[in-house]
């Protein structure tokens, strides 16, 4: 388990990570979601030991990253990608890293095998593609088979095929009953992976919840209706009290449910050709959630959320 | 919640040993590492060849003060050049690969690291450089005596002292390096650093101060250290004993040393 308590970093006036507290539990894949710049990465980097915490703490089961026995035996990382030398083969990398924490030799290539790198593990790290490199970190987290994981944007420069792969890789992982906290700044990928949700803006706790109940925080429960008779629809439920929306070509019902709208319309022989709940998606959620703690935004495009490479 | 992976680790913790392991691993992983200090092995011993030949068949005159040790030493000069960049290197070749992250995350404990590998790096630097200092000793010898000129041997008068001592001195100088390298973490800038300390200073330091001169490291090494004549306090050229001088070096190591390591160990990785 990893727990932050008051976690804060600052950069000068820049506040990276601010009063962050959260828990990371064992046997799920908990999701850490932010914009860019939100400080996801900041705070990865605090609860391995890389930077140092201005104030608060980041504990690993109790400890603090540089106060654990074997480090890769208990906690695996990927963090920024490279943390290889170029001229090292993939094989070599992990060889000195398994040397360091007493890992037996043979892992290095049970892990090998596991990202599927092996016919390539004798060859320099450098002529790598960017998913070959991102599998070899992944190796390296892999390496002294550790309960706790994390992961920053795994399926970056990952084609279609490896971010399947690391998807039920991951939830293979929390099913084992590690502890595996995942950050990405792309909310589809969560919405795929993880159970629960650390959701973070500008530094500061946005939300800690399942990503079940992010979704219905957001989710009011409205009804799209396709109907023949709108005018006579709108009436009716109009009387029944809840508030009916004109979009053209169907109607948006709040304050009933489907079967509600479904009887309604039975008992006034109205049509309904389509009758449809409409759930908000977790991209929803998030947008409605981090409207003003988005740092980097294009002016003409309010709102918008980047996709593709991390900054 | 509480059901964290159970994992046969050995006991105990990582120590010493296993981060040492590491550390060797990460250089003899390493082409590079093999060929620059191939590569230094045979500038080394060419420039002394060339110098030593150069020393032959010249008028009596010629040789009155001849020093044969330090004539046949020279070639440590490009020893402390490739000495000086190999120290930098074997830490801020991690910083710009990126490597750091990785080394940090299987041994965190930053004094204990830092500490193995400052070790590591003086067993390398202090073993490369003692042997390349006798093969250059003998080479040059052999060339000298082979040419009729007067030539030394480990049981002349200081040359033991001057052969031994100019190995530690450049292993001190790679180490000082070293430190360059955890202060600046950029290659380029470790390298000025050395470079303007090294070959630099000395020539600044002649228009400023002609007496301090001989306490920078590039004079100690070549008046006091390798030169088996103009030594001692009495000498016209060199004010600094040999042992005072190589004293002086490992206080200039320490130093840096001491900087880059309280930087190492505050400073976000």
């Amino acid at each position: 388990m990893i727990t932050t308590h008051s976690l804060t970093k600052r950069y000068g006036a820049a506040t990276a990570v601010d009063n962050l507290t959260f828990e990371v539990p064992s046997g799920v894949v908990t999701g850490f979601l932010g914009p860019n710049g939100s400080g996801k990465s900041t705070t990865m980097r605090m609860i391995v030991g890389l930077d140092l915490p201005d104030s608060g703490s980041a504990l690993i089961g109790g400890k603090h990253y540089a106060e654990l026995d074997w480090p890769l035996r208990e906690v695996g990382a990927l963090l920024d990608a490279k943390a290889f030398h170029p001229a090292r083969s993939a094989r070599n990398h992990l060889r000195w890293l398994a040397l360091g924490n007493d890992i037996p030799r043979v892992r290095v290539d049970e892990v090998l095998d596991q990202v599927g790198l092996t016919s390539v593990a004798n060859r320099r790290v450098g002529k790598f593609s960017l998913g070959m490199t991102q599998r070899l970190g992944i190796a390296a987290a892999l390496l002294g088979d550790p309960g706790v994981l994390l992961f920053d944007e795994p399926v970056n420069g990952l084609d279609p095929e490896g971010i399947r792969w690391v998807r039920h890789f991951l939830r293979d992982l929390a099913k084992e009953g590690r502890t595996v906290l995942v950050s990405s700044h792309l909310i589809s990928e969560m919405s795929l992976t993880a159970d629960r949700l650390v959701v973070i803006g500008r530094g500061r706790l946005i939300a800690e919840t399942s990503v079940a109940d992010f979704v219905a925080r957001s989710g009011d429960g409205a009804v799209r209706l396709v109907t023949p008779d709108q005018v006579a629809f709108t009436a009716v439920i109009s009387a029944a009290g809840a508030t009916v929306e004109d979009e053209g070509r169907s109607l948006t019902v709040e304050g009933l449910t489907s079967s509600q709208i479904g009887e309604l319309g039975v008992q006034n022989g109205l049509r309904i050709y389509e009758l449809t709940p409409i759930t908000a998606s977790l991209e929803d959620a998030f947008m409605e959630l981090t409207q003003d703690e988005v740092e980097y935004r294009p002016s003409t495009m309010p709102g918008a959320f980047a996709v593709g490479e991390k900054g | 919640m509480s059901t964290e992976i159970v994992l046969n680790a050995p006991r105990g913790h990582y120590r010493i040993k296993h981060v040492a392991r590491s550390e060797m691993a990460k250089i003899i992983t390493l082409r590079s590492s093999a060929i620059a200090l191939g590569l230094t092995f045979a500038a080394c011993l060419l420039v002394t060849g060339l110098v030593s030949h150069s020393a032959l068949h010249h008028d009596p005159g010629y040789y009155s003060g001849f020093d044969p040790t330090s004539e046949s030493l020279t070639g440590m000069i490009t020893v402390a050049l490739a000495g000086g960049v190999m120290g930098a290197l074997l830490i801020t070749s991690e910083y710009s690969s990126g490597t750091i992250r990785s080394t940090l995350a299987a041994a965190p404990k930053r004094p204990l690291l830092l500490a193995t590998k400052v070790g590591v790096t003086s067993v390398l630097m202090v073993v490369f450089c003692e042997v390349l200092s006798f093969a250059s000793f003998f080479l040059g010898q052999a060339i000298l005596s082979g040419g009729g000129a007067p030539s030394a041997s480990l049981a002349s008068s200081g040359s033991a002292r001057a052969v031994v001592m100019t190995g530690l001195f450049i292993a001190l100088i790679a180490l000082m390096s070293f430190g360059f390298g955890l202060i600046f973490r950029s290659t380029a800038a470790a390298i000025a650093a050395f470079v303007g300390v090294i070959f630099v200073l000395p020539l600044v330091m002649h228009g400023i101060s002609e007496s301090d001169v001989h306490y920078l490291p590039t004079n100690i090494l070549i008046n006091s250290i390798m030169s088996t004549v103009n030594q001692g306090p009495g000498g016209p050229f060199a004010p600094v004993s040999p042992t005072v001088g190589l004293v002086l070096m490992t206080v200039y190591a320490a130093v840096a040393l001491a900087v880059g390591a309280v930087l190492f160990v505050r400073r976000d990785a």
